[in-house]
């Protein structure tokens, strides 16, 4: 593991239990459930507390500010105010709401520095709704910094009850994870590192390809669905022909265009890719000995089976 | 130190090559400076443009440690550390490619004509009328004039559009060095051809072609920020069509309405809506008839949607956001 030496990543195991106010986000709650399943059980497995937003919403996914910054400002510093009430860490694992509420709660402590008034204005509207205001004093953490710097990836090795050895890991980061904030923790944007070190922590290959860092094309999918599809192609074709045997995203839009629409990819390219694409809490707590169903591996639209039988699992 | 540069090489179509060298460089020499050392001293076949030195004409972006940035910008202490940091070893090499979406011509140098075409498609020139000399002087003011700034600081290097994801996948897209000018000339308060100009930009293989990969913000030397720019289009087009327009109208437009009606997005709407327009597009609808399908033989439909326990503050903060920025008669 010789990645582990040079990442400022926590050593020990925490002396106290984490504890998060988690935002589960749309999709998460939507069409990929098995994501809302395996963070819940990971972070029971972990003994990490996740006390749910019930009363957040959604982040808008980097489109609100195309309709107005205002907007997307005012309804991430309530997402985010929820948090500070308990006084916690707000909890994502999608890379973009990470994204978006990340950014949103830099712009924000950026302006109680240099531009008060807007944040004045902002917390007005929150106030005219009864909300609490936003204060600046949290921070917006992805769950897989949460695992790599809170948690540690020594404290996650001594966990490990099932080795992946043997399973070629080909990370998809998601934009909105490694760009759409001003600094992120522990990675370089052009060549981050978190998730490969969580492959080698448990156990699994990380496979190097151009495409870990590009878009999946998502974002375009319901208009440009051509271009859309392309993109998603592109990846496939770099990581398989790199030796994955499968994809694994912190990002649940990233996993709804790589794995519902696969067949799809495949028809327009006239290519079968046949490529699992896995969610970064199933991943992590299949190696902590959980049971493939639980995590809802068996209700992917692309097979989970190849990466099962290549761990025994079958 | 001794410092080796593996540079990729092409001539024209023939494969691509990498070729190593190693010369002795200091941590604040740049980059430019190295490949100057190496054509000077090594081998003067090594093609690339270079200019000013300076960071000003943009001659010299090529990829750089896997990013498209100057080579007059970047020095070899910055890009060592980086690939070391990286390959966690005291490995002292640095990669160099040519531009991204566009095709060689030697070596590091591309041909820059397809960019160029894409800049001109957006006309980036202040409007005829406003191209007449006035008697005495264009009259800007102060404020106006900030407007600009960021996208008249665009020096065409070509950086944004070698790592644009959009652009890799369909050669009509504009890119974002042409959106940014596209948004400039919108911008400026002299330019006359406003709705042209937006009715133009409305477009899949334009504004609404850009996947939002942050790419172009990510690698652009001079804070140009192209997706911001990009973003400020939309939100003009956002404020002066309603939903009916088009789909990458009504995603947007229908969004904010799901997050009012039950705090987070339910999904099967967002289809139905957006996509299907109401029953209306059915076409539209019959396209992702397979993906539901898919979906609920998968057990991943989502059969049930739980709004947000504070959909009712949500929709009431939404609601009152919108009739702030409509009483300043801005977008939104």
């Amino acid at each position: 593991m010789k990645k582990l030496n040079s990442l400022r990543s926590r050593a020990t195991m925490p002396t106290s239990t984490l504890r998060y106010a988690y935002f589960p986000g749309c999709v998460a709650q939507g069409a990929c459930r098995e994501l809302y399943q395996s963070t819940a059980l990971l972070a029971a497995t972990l003994g990490i507390e996740l006390i749910e937003l019930k009363r957040a919403a959604c982040c808008g996914s980097g489109t609100f500010k195309e309709d107005s910054q205002l907007l997307e400002d005012t309804v991430n510093a309530r997402n985010i105010a929820l948090a500070e009430e308990l006084n916690l860490p707000l909890l994502t694992h999608c890379s973009t709401c990470q994204g978006v509420i990340g950014h949103v709660d830099e712009r924000l402590k950026a302006a109680q520095r240099d531009d008060p008034a807007y944040l004045e204005r902002v917390n007005g509207f929150l106030n005219n709704e009864g909300c609490s205001p936003y204060r600046g004093s949290t921070e917006v953490r992805h769950l897989l910094w949460a695992l790599v710097g809170d948690y540690g990836l020594e404290a996650l090795a001594a966990k490990v009850q099932r080795s992946l050895a043997g399973l070629n890991c080909a990370a998809f980061y998601g934009c909105y994870l490694l760009r759409a904030q001003d600094s992120i923790p522990y990675d370089d944007p052009w060549q981050p590192e978190s998730l490969e070190n969580v492959f080698r922590t448990v156990g699994a290959t990380p496979v190097y390809y151009r495409g870990r860092t590009q878009c999946c094309g998502w974002p375009i999918s319901s208009y440009s669905t051509e271009a859309s599809f392309q993109l998603a192609g592109k990846q496939y074709q770099d990581a398989l022909n790199n030796g994955a045997d499968c994809l694994v995203t912190p990002c649940p839009l990233c996993h709804l265009q790589l794995d519902s629409r696969q067949p799809e990819i495949g028809s327009l390219l006239e290519k079968s890719f046949n490529l699992p694409v896995l969610h970064l809490s199933q991943l992590v707590a299949l190696a902590l000995g959980c049971e493939p169903k639980a995590l809802g591996l068996d209700r992917h639209v692309v097979s989970t089976q190849p990466v099962l039988a290549k761990l025994g699992l079958t | 130190m001794q410092v080796t540069f593996n540079i990729v090489r092409q001539r024209s179509t023939a494969p691509a090559r990498v070729e190593s060298y190693t010369i002795e460089a200091e941590a604040g020499q740049t980059i430019l400076d190295c490949l100057n050392h190496i054509k000077w001293e090594l081998d003067g076949s090594l093609a690339f443009r270079k200019n000013c030195r300076n960071t000003i004409c943009g001659s010299c972006a090529m990829r750089i440690n896997g990013r498209s940035a100057l080579a007059c910008k970047e020095n070899v202490g910055s890009e060592l550390a980086r690939a070391q940091a990286n390959a966690g070893d005291g490995t002292a090499v640095i990669a160099i490619a040519p531009l991204g979406n566009l095709p060689v011509v030697k070596d590091l140098i591309v041909e820059m004509q397809p960019f160029w075409d894409n800049l001109d498609a957006v006309e980036p020139y202040i409007s005829t009328q406003g191209r007449q000399v006035p008697e005495r002087e264009f009259l800007q003011t102060p404020a106006e004039r900030a407007q600009l700034e960021q996208m008249g600081n665009c020096i065409m290097c070509g950086a944004c559009y070698s790592e644009c994801n959009a652009r890799e996948v369909n050669p009509q897209f504009a890119g974002p060095h042409a959106l940014a000018k596209a948004w400039r000339t919108v911008a400026d308060a002299r330019d006359q051809q406003t709705d042209t100009r937006l009715a133009q930009y409305n477009d899949t293989n334009a504004v609404w072609g850009c996947t939002r990969c942050y790419l172009c913000n990510e690698v652009c030397p001079m804070g140009v920020a192209p997706m911001e720019q990009i973003s400020q289009i939309k939100r003009q087009l956002l404020a002066r069509h309603d939903d009916q327009t088009s789909r990458p109208i009504r995603h947007r437009k229908r969004m904010v309405e799901l997050v009012k009606s039950g705090g987070w997005v339910d999904e099967r709407q967002f289809g139905v809506q957006v996509v299907g327009n109401y029953f209306r597009d059915l076409r539209g609808l019959l396209s992702i008839m397979p993906l539901g399908l898919r979906l609920l033989a998968r057990g991943k439909f989502p059969l049930r949607f739980e709004p947000s326990e504070g959909t009712a503050t949500v929709r009431s903060l939404i609601t009152a956001v919108q009739q702030a920025n409509q009483a300043e008669n801005l977008p939104g």
